[in-house]
């Protein structure tokens, strides 16, 4: 039945599950969940024997504790037998588990457990000694003669070699009954009593060191040597029994004070008046160091031991203060420094160690020198922490209160003691942010390449476009050579009624591409400002560039071939776009003014036609035909370098006009010449402009009429 | 052989007062000779042991400085816990340091009844101009208590050896005294907790070396 109980009271254990409390009540005691003990009923004791619990007895009344303690060691006893055996069955091993967890929540705690091995000797001995006798109490000061002990033996024996066997064996016949006697009566009298017999017992072989017969070849060095020696090797032999013993509470003391410390965290030097100062480093170092030497007195065995531990923690503080202050140091600059030694390293049973030196100690080493002055200096600490009022620290009594109760918490300069460590910590921040921020800064560089690569690829897809739609405008201009050569009215007449489509009446038609056309060339000189501009360019100035540098590009990119080509574009859309019946005007006044630096015969012709410009043009075609091969000429010179003239215009022009003004005047210089380039304009956009001809042909008979009916006569 | 060492007798003097009274510069007066010097060899000045040869004995003064601050009052037992003289040191110049020996003195007595032996120290004389404490009533006090009363300044270096001599001698005669009782009585006194046990053995050696042997056997 035990089996599945234990089993399902661990998962009870850790769901902390109230509904099982009841009904597991007692085996979960067993396996002492504090946090069970919330029940108002449960302040009586756990067993029920209607007296009150106490929360230092685990719930139950003091009676009732000590039969649970008897009966938990008797178990552990027993399952250390049954651990090896093995051959319980699961109840065991569940047990088992049990103990461990219980061990282990013990250790949390405290450092408890040596007291569970300490229990083991003592326990096994007080049995033997009843049962048994003698003999069985060997074997119990052998179990608790620990390897530390034998080393000190053995180092005895080889140290005083040279005072003889006599003293040796004197010695260790003395040291042995010591201890036998202490083991004898550690179950049977009183923690107190038993100092009283070693102190005794120290006093008993001083004398006989002073008077024996045997020792009196003995120095006096030697002599305190070998006083002292009795001490450590009986002290250390005796550990297990004598500190902390299990007839004590001295557990429950240590347990408190190191709760009180925890409680105290937030007091600082400041709160002492103690004049440590907490930035430096070397005076940390040095506080680090006699923490150290403090925590160091719970690893040792024998009572002086631990006293140099302590001195040797003293003279650190000593350190401190003198580093902090120079000059020699008083005790009342000591006493609070030591004081916030000891709050700061918060030892490991304190309070055993303290009263395990007091009783086992030899008084006169307590009593005098520097390690006993010492010593009354640590207890005095510990004694004030455990009094420690608002008053002993001045403070109003409310703050302390605040304090303890954890409402309000200091900036513990102990804690960030480290101010160095704080300012580090705050460097790491923000060199994390900056890496950060750096990534950030890559990723839009690199959003920003991908966007520059997608404007190139845009910009080589129109230059591509574009090039293609030069290749094709050749053929346009084909039907012009056609013309010149051949003179041939039907190839004039389909001129015409093309450039009637341009000039007039596709605008409507075209406006739509047109300006569906103008985006793309918004965005060239973007991409060339940003080429220009890519060190420099701040990333999130670049969505405001876009438009703002849309202005300056015309200048700036004047000299890029690429650009050009853009800008022409740009150009001719919006020129066309622009650009309605009326505009013809424009277009016709244009070319003069193109015309006239250039070559010295068209000038003649088209500045009459520009005044008037449906009339004029009429005489311009028919007129010769050598002139209109010298226009024919025109277009493929243009053609070869298409841009040259308009680049020249373009430099002139962006210096003096406006935006809008170059837009209309740059059209029209590359409309006017021969008339052909507009046909090369409307190739241009797409594809579409061929087939458009061929729509307008239709209409551009009516505008043609309706603008130039003369033209389109006098061809046909 | 036995002799040198068992002549030797360990005293402990603590130094008791309000804050800022000089005990400390008068400890450091009195041990180093030096005043209020940055420059002084030994860094703690809480502990400090002089030697001292009076007729012939050789003596050990272990002088306990104690944290003067009044939080630290009710630790003062600890510290004078089986001392064998106390130094009660007021400021001549501060009334309220006076009364805090008035209180360090009903308290030795009740802790340590006559087994110590006081001394009632105005220190700072050399602020004469400043005095709060006449002299006449701190030795009228002092005589009421059965503790001496004496006048020093660390400053000066006046009345510091002369205290202390005081001070020993006193304590001395009532160690030999006690000694003598005991011997007397031909019985050990096996109160533990006072450390004079193993002086008080030590002692009679002085006059006869068998004692020793004797009181052990006895």
């Amino acid at each position: 039945m035990t089996l599945p109980l234990s089993g399902r009271i661990f998962i009870a254990n850790d769901n902390i599950c109230l509904i099982f409390k009841r009904s597991y009540k007692y085996i979960m005691y067993a396996t002492k969940q504090p946090s069970l003990r919330i029940n108002q009923a449960d302040l009586q004791c756990k067993e029920g024997c209607g007296f009150y619990g106490n929360a230092d007895w685990d719930g139950y009344c003091s009676k009732c504790y000590r039969n649970h303690m008897e009966q938990a060691r008797r178990k552990k006893l027993k399952q250390a037998a049954n651990a090896q055996s093995g051959h319980q069955g699961e109840s065991s091993k569940s047990q088992v588990s049990g103990f461990t967890k219980f061990e282990e929540k013990k250790r949390q705690q405290t450092d408890k457990k040596t007291k569970y091995f300490k229990s083991l000797p003592v326990f096994k001995k007080t049995s033997s000694a009843k049962d048994i006798g003698k003999p069985e109490k060997y074997a119990g000061l052998r179990q608790s003669n620990d390897p530390d002990a034998d080393k000190l033996k053995t180092e005895f024996l080889s140290k005083y070699k040279y005072l003889g066997d006599e003293i040796r064996r004197d010695f260790l016949r003395f040291s042995d009954s010591f201890i036998r006697q202490i083991l004898e009566d550690t179950n049977v009298k009183p923690v107190d009593e038993l100092a009283e017999i070693a102190q005794k017992r120290y006093n008993v072989y001083n004398t006989r060191i002073n008077s024996y017969h045997l020792y009196q070849q003995v120095s006096a060095e030697v002599r305190a040597e070998l006083e002292d020696f009795l001490e450590k090797y009986t002290m250390t032999a005796l550990y297990t029994s004598l500190f902390c013993p299990s007839s004590t509470n001295d557990e429950d003391k240590d347990l408190s004070i190191q709760d009180r410390i925890r409680k105290l965290t937030w007091v600082n030097a400041h709160h002492l008046d103690c004049c440590i100062s907490e930035t430096s480093l070397e005076v940390r170092d040095l506080v680090y160091t006699a923490i150290n030497d403090l925590l160091g007195m719970d690893s040792v065995k024998a009572p002086q031991e631990k006293l140099q531990c302590v001195v040797k923690c003293c003279r650190s503080v000593v350190e401190v203060l003198q580093h902090c202050q120079g000059g020699p140091v008083s005790a009342d600059e000591f006493l609070p420094a030591l004081i916030f030694v000891v709050l700061k390293a918060n030892p490991a049973r304190l309070k055993s160690n303290i009263l395990y030196v007091t009783r086992f100690c030899k008084e006169s080493r307590l009593m005098q020198g520097e390690a006993g002055y010492y010593f009354t200096n640590l207890c005095c600490a510990v004694s004030f922490i455990e009094n420690l009022t608002a008053e002993s620290l001045n403070m109003p009594e409310q703050e302390f209160q605040s304090y303890m109760s954890g409402e309000m918490t200091t900036v513990s300069a102990w804690d960030s003691a480290l101010v160095a460590c704080e300012g580090m910590h705050q460097l790491c921040e923000h060199l994390s942010l900056l890496n950060n921020l750096n990534e950030r800064n890559i990723s839009i560089q690199e959003e920003k390449n991908k966007l520059m690569e997608e404007m190139n690829a845009l910009k080589e897809d129109i230059k591509r476009k574009v090039s293609s739609v030069l290749e094709s405008t050749p053929l346009v201009i084909k039907p012009r050579k056609s013309i010149s050569v051949t003179d041939e009215k039907p190839s004039g007449g389909s001129l015409l009624s093309n450039i009637a489509i341009a000039t007039h009446n596709s605008e409507n038609i075209d406006k739509t591409k047109l300006t569906l056309d103008l985006t793309p060339c918004i965005k060239f000189p973007c991409i060339i400002e940003d080429n220009i501009e890519e060190d420099n360019v701040l990333k999130p100035s670049l969505s405001a560039d876009l438009l703002s540098p849309f202005e300056q590009s015309f200048e700036g990119t004047t000299p890029d071939d690429n650009s050009i080509l853009g800008l022409s574009k740009v150009n001719y859309d919006i020129d066309l776009s622009d650009l309605s019946a009326e505009n013809s005007m424009a277009e016709a006044l244009t070319p003069e003014k193109r015309f006239s630096p250039t070559p010295s015969y068209t000038p003649d012709p088209f500045s009459p036609v520009g005044t008037t410009c449906t009339i004029t043009q009429q005489p311009l075609i028919p007129s010769s035909v050598p002139l209109q091969m010298t226009v024919q000429k025109e277009p493929q010179q243009i053609k070869d370098d298409f841009v040259a003239p308009f680049l020249e215009d373009l430099t002139r022009e962006t210096a003096e006009e406006t935006l809008l003004d170059k837009i209309e005047a740059t059209p029209t210089i590359n409309l006017p010449p021969p008339i052909n380039p507009i046909k090369t304009e409307y190739s241009g956009f797409s594809k579409q402009g061929w087939k458009i001809p061929s729509i307008p042909c239709n209409t551009g008979d009516y505008s043609s009429l309706s603008s130039q009916p003369g033209t389109s006569k006098q061809d046909e | 052989m036995a002799n040198s060492t068992d002549e030797i007798s360990n005293f402990k003097v603590v130094l008791l007062g309000k804050g800022c009274v000089g005990k400390t510069s008068l400890v450091l007066r009195y041990v180093v000779d030096k005043f209020n010097n940055n420059n002084i060899s030994t860094v703690q000045a809480s502990f400090l042991k002089k030697k001292l040869n009076i007729d012939g004995k050789r003596i050990n003064l272990a002088i306990w400085d104690t944290a003067g601050q009044e939080q630290f009052h009710a630790l003062g037992p600890i510290y004078y816990r089986s001392s064998q003289g106390a130094v009660l040191v007021y400021d001549i110049t501060d009334q309220d340091s006076f009364q805090k020996v008035k209180t360090w003195v009903k308290e030795l007595r009740k802790m340590l009844g006559n087994d110590v032996y006081l001394v009632i120290v105005g220190n700072k004389i050399d602020l004469e101009k400043d005095r709060h404490v006449s002299l006449e009533e701190a030795k009228e006090y002092a005589e009421k208590v059965g503790a001496t009363h004496c006048e020093t300044s660390a400053k000066l270096n006046q009345g510091v050896d002369e205290m202390f001599f005081t001070l020993t001698k006193n304590m001395l005669s009532i160690s030999e005294q006690k000694q003598l009782f005991n011997s007397t009585l031909s019985r050990q006194n096996s109160q533990r907790r006072n450390v004079i046990v193993v002086d008080d053995e030590q002692e009679p050696s002085m006059s006869t070396s068998k004692s020793c042997c004797g009181s052990s056997g006895a």
